[in-house]
């Protein structure tokens, strides 16, 4: 019905390329995520979508009909943009209202529809304001309304949550996954936040300079990375980043981390021998006894207590930064020395000169062109 | 900065009193002027408290000028309308052209844009008669001459600069995802133009208007080579009186005063914009 | 709603495509620009004819004989000089004291805003209205200007009939006219200055002349740049006042580009010398504006980029 088909995009602003043939197939009612640094093309792929700019190169498929040269106003998709993009000289029920009356329906027909969504998003009491009078979580659940009051098979979502305040964001963020499925619509959200990218994506499509890095399930992103780039982007605190120099013994594949040889279960044969990062999640270290296989001397530089979760920043005897994560509540050193062992099996490695990752054997990893 | 001396506040004070005297005096001389008889006006020392009359207006509005010589036809009202109708026509017309292109300008950069653009500016910059000289002959020939239309065509030459440069900027200021989310909405160009880029940019558009009206008016040289008597602004009237003979310093100054009064009127109106306006959108106020 | 919806939707008439709109729009704004180039290349066209009004029989191309003759002609050196001189003076003085009233008026109270919206009201009298003011003030027989001078011992001053002071007179009318626009806009660029490096001079005890000439002047420079340049472009053609003064005169004293081109061609009928002289003035402001748009456009940007 609304399943949403990108073949090789290719835009062009002057000779600078912000999307280089990229391709990409969102399944009907299924919510992909764009996810990337700013300037990573996922705006510009939003409004080629949504019909507002035309691509250089490529066709665009909604629901399985060419939608290319189809000017905006007949493509039937609902927007919402990261700075709201409210009329100022309308009211917020006017805001709303607009895809309605776009097609002619009656002022019975508008009322019922803009008082249904504004209600489900809490903004009934505010319809007669005009955005000026808004506050910005006010503003940006009137641009969510707008975008849903026609009920669009296709909802593009482009950072909706970036101008909000903190709490909001943690809010809609639980709010919006329950909102959407309600729908049933096909949506493309854009965030560079990955939590939100990991709460709400069915898939997730992590872009950098105009090309799609990896496309995954949210796990398969955190899991298995693509490559550095991507495993910094994803978690908090972020990934710790090691080089080592993988080898054999009898025991299989290990690294030497501090002196200790920590051996990494399961970790491919290629790796052998190669110039490595090894990229250790906070979560995946923890604190052990003197005396357990594999535990790696640190001493304890600070502690930092976050909500869930403590973090702690532990320094090797070679003087390497490193962060270990446990959550909140459980034991672990506080100050002076001690020890962490690593979890092996969520060890990930990266090939140090081009940063991939290697022996990706579940990743789904889309190569657009020449890799970049 | 804060500690002024009390010696430069004095100077200061001064400095300011000097220049607010010699830019308003003369504005001030010629409405007391208007207010006078011939007789007051020609007296020496010139006389700054006098019986004001309002002989020199209505002599001006009736058009009779009843002397002791007898009666004089003054055209005066005449030129007025002129000046009326020739401005705001000209706005009129220069807002129909330039709002659209203005529009396609900021929002559709087009092959081509920026050079038709720029060739409307260099408009603004070119001398005047470089193209009013052809064009006298020109309009002979296409029965234009002396017509209101030739007229408020070649106003264009000063409205038309004014607005599309203006307004652009104004439309230009308006968030681009507006108009977008609009469109997503499902409205067409045109009603995104109306509803949307209209209303919003509706403060710029009408202040350039008012701006394209006072240059308009204040015009001289166009009517001067292109207008006979009948067709003639308040700008080029005014000037014919002070060598028609008969009449008399009063009227003069009574005419002046009626003529530059709109212009300041709507100056003060839209002073707000008037930095903009100056500057072709370069300078904000 | 789906596909087959979305389909009906779309309009199956006429519709203007997206790439064909722009030109659309902005096509009768384009007519009227091209009416408008005709006459221009007509006058380039009759600057290579010998060509009188008074002799239409005679016209014929004459190719640069125009331009060539002007070396040689007194009356061209005379109107090169003055109108440089008129456009030099005015545009400078003008500068000093629009400068100076800016930073008279640059802080913002109701006194000072008061005044410099009076002060735009000779800006807003036509400039043929304002010389005509003038004139009416300095008449030899009851004018309060020449009463004044009589007053100061400057019996007999005879402002614009004067050969000698027929200069000064319309210099000063321009002054009086066109002082507020440069004020108009140095104190918008003043007030839209960051205040910090102010501060910090301030506190630092740096001496104001130290301030002035390499803080605020240099801040400035970009719309001294604009204020001047739009000046200069239109005191070197200026005509209203001059014309409306003393038409050009007394003898030739006054007669600047456009004055002497309108003369050329009503007086003496001589299109294809008026048009030579307008196409010479033309050069000569097309080369300003060259310089000028640059600056214009920068500031322009950093004006909508401040909106």
């Amino acid at each position: 019905m609304a399943s949403l088909e990108l073949k090789n995009i290719v835009k062009r602003y002057k000779s600078q390329t912000v999307l280089d043939n990229l391709s990409l197939t969102v399944a009907d009612g299924e919510t992909l995520v764009l996810f990337g640094p700013s300037g990573a093309g996922k705006t510009v792929l939003l409004r080629l979508v949504a019909g507002v700019i035309d691509p250089d190169e490529g066709k665009i498929l909604i629901g399985g009909e060419d939608m290319t040269d189809v000017d905006a106003e007949f493509r039937g998709v609902g927007m919402a943009f990261q700075n709201f993009a409210l009329f100022p000289h309308m009211t917020a029920f006017d805001n709303i209202a607009t895809p309605l009356q776009a097609r002619h329906s009656s002022q019975g027909t508008i009322k019922a529809g803009v008082e249904s969504v504004a209600k489900l998003l809490k903004i009934g009491h505010v319809l007669s304001h005009k955005p000026r009078a808004l506050s910005n979580g006010q503003k940006q659940r009137t641009a969510l309304a707008r975008a849903l009051v026609g009920a669009p098979p296709l909802l593009l979502l482009d950072d909706p949550l970036r101008n909000v305040d903190a709490k909001l964001r943690f809010e809609m963020r639980l709010e919006l996954p329950r909102l959407l499925a309600d729908r049933g619509a096909t949506v493309v959200y854009v965030t560079q936040d990955y939590k939100e990218a990991m709460a709400l994506g069915d898939r997730i499509a992590v872009m950098s300079q105009g090309v799609v890095k990896q496309l995954g399930t949210p796990e398969q992103i955190y899991r298995e990375p693509a490559n550095i780039e991507i495993a910094r982007l994803f978690g908090d605190p972020t990934i710790n980043l090691l080089d080592v120099k993988p080898a054999r013994d009898a025991r299989g594949i290990y690294v030497g981390l501090s002196n200790v040889q920590v051996h990494l279960a399961g970790a491919p044969e290629t790796a052998i021998g190669r110039d490595c990062i090894i990229g250790l999640r906070p979560e995946a270290l923890h604190f052990v006894g003197e005396n357990e296989p594999g535990a790696i001397p640190v001493t304890v530089e600070a502690e930092t207590p976050l909500n869930e979760k403590i973090v702690t920043l532990v320094r090797t005897v070679r003087g390497r930064e490193i962060l270990v994560s446990r959550p909140a509540g459980t034991p672990g050193e506080t100050e002076g020395k001690a020890h962490i062992a690593v979890d092996s099996k969520s060890a990930l490695l990266f090939d140090h000169a081009s940063g991939e990752r290697i022996g990706s054997k579940n990743v789904v990893s889309l190569r657009n062109g020449e890799a970049a | 900065m804060q500690h002024t001396s009390l010696l430069e506040r004095i100077l200061r004070g001064i400095a300011l009193t000097l220049v607010v005297i010699f830019f308003m005096f003369p504005i001030v001389w010629i409405f007391m002027m208007s207010f006078q008889t011939n007789e007051t006006i020609l007296r020496i020392p010139p006389q700054l408290v006098f019986e004001p009359t309002l002989a020199n207006y209505t002599a001006l509005i009736t058009g009779k000028l009843t002397t002791a010589a007898g009666t004089l036809d003054i055209a005066f009202m005449r030129n007025l309308w002129n000046s009326v109708f020739l401005s705001v026509t000209s706005v009129a017309v220069a807002l129909l052209l330039g709002v659209p292109a203005a529009y396609a300008f900021a929002r559709h950069k087009f092959r081509g844009s920026e050079d038709i653009a720029f060739t409307l500016l260099s408009f603004r910059f070119a001398p005047a008669l470089l193209v009013l000289l052809p064009l006298t002959l020109y309009f002979q020939k296409l029965g234009l001459a002396n017509t209101y239309i030739g007229l408020i065509w070649v106003y264009q030459l000063i409205c038309l600069p004014l607005i599309l440069w203006i307004v652009r900027g104004y439309f230009e200021d308006i968030p681009a995802d507006i108009e977008y989310a609009y469109r997503i909405a499902g409205h067409s160009w045109f009603a995104t133009f109306r509803k949307i880029a209209l209303p919003l940019a509706g403060p710029g558009i009408a202040a350039a208007g008012l701006l394209a009206f006072i240059f308009a008016w204040n015009n001289f040289v166009f009517a001067l080579v292109l207008a006979s008597a009948d067709k003639q602004p308040v700008t080029v009237g005014a000037l014919a009186f002070i060598t028609s003979s008969g009449i008399q310093y009063g009227q003069i100054s009574a005419a002046i005063v009626l003529s530059i009064t709109p212009t300041l009127a709507l100056a003060l109106y839209a002073q707000r914009y008037l930095v903009e306006g100056l500057s072709l959108g370069a300078v904000k106020g | 709603m789906t596909a087959a919806t979305m389909q009906r939707n779309r309009p199956s008439g006429f519709r203007i495509s997206k790439r064909v709109l722009p030109y659309v729009l902005s096509l009768p704004a384009l007519l009227v620009c091209i009416g408008i180039l005709i006459p221009f290349f007509t006058s380039v066209v009759y600057s290579f004819q010998r060509y009188r009004l008074s002799q239409p029989w005679a016209r014929q191309f004459n190719w640069g004989d125009n331009y060539i003759s002007f070396f040689t002609d007194p009356k061209f050196w005379n109107t090169l000089q003055v109108s440089l001189l008129y456009a030099g003076i005015t545009v400078l003085l003008e500068l000093l004291l629009g400068l100076a009233i800016a930073m008279l008026l640059q802080k913002r109270s109701t006194l000072n805003n008061f005044i410099s919206i009076m002060l735009l009201m000779p800006l807003m009298t036509a400039p043929a209205l304002a010389a005509l003011m003038w004139k009416l003030m300095t008449n030899p027989g009851f004018g309060v200007l020449s009463y004044l001078a009589s007053l100061i011992g400057l019996q007999d001053f005879r402002w614009a009939s004067s050969p000698s002071t027929a200069l000064f007179t319309v210099v000063l009318v321009d002054i009086w006219v066109y002082t507020p626009f440069i004020m108009i806009l140095l104190l918008a660029g003043l007030r839209s200055l960051p205040t910090q490096p102010f501060e910090a001079a301030a506190l630092d005890g740096v001496p104001r002349s130290f301030v002035f000439f390499r803080i605020t002047l240099p801040m400035l420079t970009p719309y001294i740049l604009t204020a001047t340049l739009f000046r200069l472009l239109d005191s070197i053609q200026q005509f209203d006042i001059i014309y409306a003064m003393t038409q050009g005169g007394p003898g030739d004293t006054l007669t600047v580009f456009q004055v002497e081109a309108y003369l050329n061609f009503f007086q003496s009928t001589n299109v294809g010398r008026s048009a030579a002289l307008m196409i010479i003035l033309w050069a000569i402001t097309y080369f300003l504006s060259n310089i000028f748009i640059k600056n214009w456009l920068r500031l322009r940007e950093r004006a909508r980029g401040l909106a």
